[in-house]
């Protein structure tokens, strides 16, 4: 470890204000609980929420995941996990199930958490009204009020617009029967998953300096219509590396023809599914 | 006969610094009534009807109401919450200006989409159709459904408000100016069909106007306003066709003869 730095670079006054806002979320599921971010050595936009969460609760004995659109190997992932190896000094891995610690973007992996880990999302924008309100004293309002219809008539006009509601990603939730919580920009694949997951689900918005949390066996539920029940995303095609046709699968394009492949967008469950099945 | 008595203002003061916005302003409202207010620019008509829908709280006075569940209430102690319930369901308010009471960026059906979905109606078809029957009974084409309310006139914008606000099956309603800014033809249809949907769903209603024809034509009882206070109240006919108050006279004499 290198020095001049403290143990996972905030200072400990600062995890510690982080750690009470987490212990906040924690017990009003899906509430958006401002909190005092720091300045980080990350630009806004790549993280800076989600690692200063992962930061305060991050301990020697961890075993960081960081992911990006799945992948364990992009950009992103690879300096966020350099940093903490770097101040921490601590283990990290790209198997899903080793892992205490995981630190996403876009993506919930496709292996099932268990009890002992702690899922951090990284999240652009904490407030899934805000496109439909742009004052953040009404929206903040709207969420006390429980006044939600805005949300509804933005999936009536997809419906009466398109014949279905056409969100893919950041498709808003309701948590605990009570708050309207935007999922990050994951596929609405991964929704169901949010749902009764066994791990802590904890959210950090960097820029908009706001944290909150989903607890263990919480209730998640897609919004919907009574008569246009949610629906995930499938393919026709499987996985052309591992031939998995239950995960979420990116389309790449290989040629100048266009000639298109689909492949896992979580690497590590393509690389174990392959494994199994040599 | 046994009417609900629904409201009941009593002594209702608002100030504006040291001006005067309204002034001890006592009146009961019935189920099923249509209560006019009118008054010249200033007199305070829209003050008080800003007082009634609890867009400002007024500097004195009382307005119990009944609801349709929960017995009698004290309008201006509820909390804010319950206020904002009331006007998104229960209540309702027309705008003199249609852009102030639509969502322009959201199409027709979403508009009356959003009333139903405040009292927490869920069901796609349901909206869809309670939209389509809104927009029929107020004259609009049921076809339009998906058009924004930039594409329609302001005159089927008018009309497209009266649905919104209707759709969810209100208890009162409140009208400023209703037919304000829209030409006589326009008007005259527009009166009509809230003509006779009152008469068909018996809502309760409080009209704020200047047009004396528009009183004429809707209303049972009158509110006479003249620089804040109430100068003269009864049966509307008894009122136009009798007035007791010289502004009243004043005002019933300066009505164009053509």
């Amino acid at each position: 470890m290198k020095t001049g730095f403290n143990f996972a670079y905030l200072d400990e006054a600062t995890k510690r204000m982080i750690r009470r806002k987490i212990l906040k979320a924690v017990c009003i599921p899906g509430y958006q609980c401002p909190f005092g971010g720091r300045e980080m050595p990350l630009a806004y936009g790549w993280g800076t929420g989600g690692i200063q969460v992962t930061a305060s609760i991050i301990g020697k004995q961890d075993i960081l995941k960081v992911i990006d659109q799945g992948a364990d190997d992009t950009t992103n992932a690879v300096s966020i996990k350099n940093f903490f190896k770097r101040v921490c000094n601590i283990m990290t891995t790209d198997r899903t199930a080793e892992a205490s610690l995981i630190q996403t973007r876009h993506r919930i992996p496709e292996t099932t958490l268990n009890k002992d880990q702690i899922i951090v999302y990284q999240v652009p924008q904490p407030e899934p009204l805000r496109k439909l309100e742009p004052k953040e004293k009404e929206t903040r309002k709207l969420h006390a009020y429980k006044e939600y219809a805005l949300m509804h008539v933005k999936l009536y006009e997809e419906i009466s617009q398109f014949g279905s509601v056409i969100k893919t990603w950041a498709y808003p939730v309701e948590t605990n029967n009570r708050y309207i919580t935007d999922p990050t920009p994951i596929p609405k694949f991964d929704n169901p998953k949010m749902n009764n997951m066994e791990a802590l689900q904890l959210f950090g918005a960097g820029r908009e300096k706001r944290i909150y949390a989903i607890p263990p066996y919480t209730k998640v539920k897609s919004l919907d219509f009574d008569d246009h029940p949610f629906e995930i995303q499938t393919w026709d095609e499987c996985c052309s590396i591992c031939g998995s046709t239950k995960s979420y699968l990116d389309e790449i394009i290989i040629n100048n023809e266009g000639k298109k492949n689909f492949i896992c967008s979580d690497t590590d469950f393509c690389k174990s599914n392959l494994e199994k099945n040599k | 006969m046994n009417i609900k008595k629904i409201m009941h203002v009593e002594n209702l003061t608002h100030f504006y610094g040291n001006q005067i916005g309204c002034k001890g302003i006592n009146f009961d409202l019935y189920k099923g009534e249509i209560l006019g207010i009118v008054g010249e620019s200033g007199s305070g008509k829209s003050t008080l009807l800003k007082c009634l829908s609890g867009e400002i709280s007024p500097s004195a006075g009382k307005i119990n109401i009944s609801l349709d569940q929960g017995g009698v209430k004290d309008f201006l102690s509820l909390p804010e919450q319950e206020k904002r319930q009331l006007m998104r369901s229960m209540w309702g308010i027309v705008h003199q200006n249609p852009r102030d009471g639509l969502n322009l960026r959201i199409s027709a059906g979403g508009n009356i989409a959003e009333r139903l979905l405040n009292v927490s109606e869920k069901n796609y078809s349901f909206l869809r159709n309670t939209g389509k029957y809104w927009m029929e009974k107020t004259e609009m084409d049921p076809d339009r459904i998906d058009e924004f309310p930039l594409s329609f006139s302001g005159g089927m914008q008018q009309r497209l408000q009266i649905s919104k606000i209707l759709s969810s099956n209100p208890q009162i309603v409140f009208m400023d100016e209703p037919t304000g800014g829209l030409d006589v033809s326009v008007q005259a249809k527009i009166l009509d069909t809230i003509k006779s949907i009152v008469r068909d769903i018996n809502v309760t209603m409080i009209i704020v106007t200047h047009d004396l024809a528009v009183v004429r034509f809707l209303t049972d009882k009158l509110l006479v306003m003249k620089d804040g206070i109430v100068v003269e109240t009864g049966l509307t006919d008894r009122v136009l066709d009798d007035p007791q108050h010289s502004y009243t006279q004043l005002l019933t004499s300066s009505i164009l003869q053509v």
